[in-house]
């Protein structure tokens, strides 16, 4: 009950800011110079007919009433119809948003598993050379761009091992899944596709490890210092004192006092992992939400913008949300 | 500007063996940091000595070619010299990440202590106003901030100052409202000093520390961001000589098998923004330790 209620009060609280995001988004693409329906058009087109089309987009419309009908829009789940392709967002979104989503979680979740090993290994031996060595590794992870990141990495695993396959699409030719989710590794895990799966799993690879190396390296700095704090804490003393040593002290006084930080954790890189994933997008030629938003702010196609960027501010709330009700379950001290 | 290196702290105080080995590795990590940083900002500064290439300069004779002693580092796919590009591109990346950043803690620091300061209605709408940028992921908001200014390195500048600006704004009003209750900023106001005076003379400079040490982190992350943007090609225009650009323009050689194009430029971003983490890192700790004292 408690829970329901402190859930309630946060998505109370996420609203206003949800609305913040999608006024501002809705008049930073329309302060964006160049004009939507001229990046659309051929050359021949007449003036006349620009108006046409300008009225058929319902842009000629004042720009309070476009916003109203783009925001009762949005509580239907109709964002409009992309001018580029003439197709309703919605659709497009569909296909879009699960493969970065695997992407993203999948780079986030094997970061955390490292971060945690490593970091606990690091705060176990404070100022030894191991943890200096861990701790200059993170530094020079955190040091790489993504993008240069994900082309040596084409470079070793795709042309120099030939381990995995190269850097374009998702799966191999022939194998696609019946798609549901539109991720395709999880589309084949549903059907029970093991060649799809085995293909799709190739192809996610490179540029899972291409996330995870970064956001491993910026999590292992917060996991070693949470450790550290742990293990300078009396309760820590305490239970040495008490003669706990080895596995159980490492597990149970360690371990779960850090992992109860990761969530939190979790949730802010994750921001930044939506942030950039256009980068390790574009190098695999990954057709996800980065690159569709990218192409819609290219092209100034208001309603993919406008779509893309709402549901990464959304994902990313949400994420926040979760990331803060698994903290309350694994913290004991935290009261709902 | 914070003095960089070892400074005599902690030394009244008997030391316990980690704590000295920390500091010294404290150390080691400013000077390392602050080392790498000068050799790419010298490196960039006297480029016109280092380079017998211009930056922009095209030897027709020479497309994509493999390191030689003409071309120290090769070409690219416009018979320009790699190896000049690289130098000349450190100007690029190190002016607008440094200068962003600068912009940023001004602006930023000025809207959180006014706002931490007076408190009220003002405070409560800024808050608002920068919870709803920070919802936005900061690169998805420069992609669309570099969209609407178009490219060039005065308006790349702009767009990696306008995104770091919430978090400084942010940091500055946390500190500021610890600050303001202090009783020597009380004294200042009870004395008859306005209200401006004493945010700028007594409020402000003591609310800097922890921007001081976040400054560091975020050129490197500046650095990233502004690369990053023109590897997209929203960033600084072909043919500027800049590392991401370099790395985008590459990225058919690296495909078949030339390396010599997009490599160095990826690994001078490193050697560059590891030097500002080492630089961060040390600050950091050197910091703590004169808390913990």
């Amino acid at each position: 009950m408690r829970l329901a209620r402190y859930i309630a009060l946060r998505i109370a609280l996420v609203v206003p800011v949800l609305l913040g995001v999608i006024v501002l988004t809705f008049l930073l693409v329309r302060v964006l110079p160049g004009d939507p329906v001229q990046a659309f058009v051929g050359p021949n087109t007449t003036a006349d007919d620009v108006e046409a089309i300008r009225q058929r987009l319902g842009l000629d419309a004042p720009l309070w009433q476009q916003f109203l009908d783009y925001l009762g829009g949005i509580f239907v789940g109709d964002f409009g119809t992309s001018i580029q392709t003439g197709v309703p967002v919605s659709t497009e979104l569909a296909f879009r948003l699960a493969p970065t989503l695997e992407l993203v979680f999948l780079g986030v979740g094997v970061a955390v598993i490292a971060a945690i090993v490593f970091g606990i290994i690091s705060a176990l031996r404070v100022n030894s050379p191991i943890d200096h060595v861990s701790r200059v590794t993170s530094l020079v992870g955190t040091a790489m761009p993504e993008f240069w990141l994900g082309l040596i990495l084409i470079v070793i695993g795709y042309q120099q091992l030939g381990w995995f396959p190269g850097p374009s699409g998702r799966i191999g030719r022939g194998l696609s899944p019946t798609p549901i989710t539109g991720a395709e590794a999880v589309d084949a895990l549903l059907t029970a596709n093991w060649p799809a799966l085995g293909s799709a799993l190739l192809y996610l690879v490179l540029p899972v490890l291409t996330i995870a190396v970064g956001v491993t390296a910026s999590l292992l700095r917060s996991v070693r210092s949470a450790a550290i704090d742990i293990r300078a804490a009396a309760p820590w003393s305490t239970a040495q004192a008490h003669g706990i040593s080895g596995r159980p002290l490492v597990t149970g006084y360690l371990l779960r006092g850090t992992v109860s930080r990761i969530p939190t954790l979790a949730a802010l890189v994750l921001g930044n992992v939506l942030g950039g994933v256009v980068l390790v997008e574009y190098v695999f030629s990954w057709q996800g939400m980065g690159q569709w938003l990218l192409r819609g702010l290219l092209y100034r196609d208001y309603p993919v913008v406008q779509a893309g960027v709402v549901i990464i501010a959304l994902v990313y709330a949400v994420a926040y949300l979760v990331a803060d009700v698994i903290h309350a379950a694994l913290d004991p001290r935290v009261r709902l | 500007m914070v003095s960089v290196g070892p400074v005599g702290v902690n030394r009244r105080l008997p030391r316990s063996q980690p704590q000295r080995a920390s500091r010294g590795f404290g150390a080691v990590m400013i000077w390392t940091g602050a080392g790498l940083v000068a050799i790419v900002l010298l490196a960039s500064l006297f480029a016109p000595l280092l380079t017998t290439w211009g930056p922009v300069e095209i030897d027709s004779t020479a497309i994509r070619q493999a390191p030689s002693a003409v071309h120290w580092l090769g070409t690219d796919a416009n018979g320009m010299d790699v190896f000049s590009r690289l130098l000349y591109a450190g100007r690029v990346d190190l002016g607008v990440a440094v200068v962003s950043v600068a912009i940023a803690v001004v602006i930023g620091s000025v809207i959180g202590a006014v706002s931490g300061y007076v408190g009220g209605a003002l405070d409560a709408v800024v808050m608002r106003l920068l919870e709803i940028l920070q919802a936005f992921p900061t690169f998805i908001l420069a992609l669309a901030v570099a969209a609407l200014l178009g490219p060039g390195i005065v308006n790349l500048t702009i767009v990696v100052a306008i995104v770091s600006i919430p978090s400084y704004a942010r940091l500055v009003r946390a500190e500021v409202r610890t600050v303001r209750e202090l009783a020597y900023v009380d004294a200042a106001r009870t004395s008859g000093l306005a209200g401006a005076r004493v945010l700028l003379r007594h409020v402000i400079p003591n609310s800097l520390t922890p921007v001081r040490i976040v400054a560091p982190l975020n050129v490197g992350w500046a650095m990233l961001a502004l690369a990053g943007l023109s590897f997209l090609g929203l960033g600084v225009p072909v043919p500027q000589p800049e590392w991401g650009a370099m790395i985008s323009q590459g990225t058919s050689d690296i495909v078949a098998g030339r390396l010599w194009t997009s490599v160095p430029p990826g690994l001078a971003l490193v050697v560059c923004v590891l030097g500002f983490s080492l630089l961060g890192e040390g600050l950091q700790e050197r910091e703590t330790r004169r808390r913990t004292r």
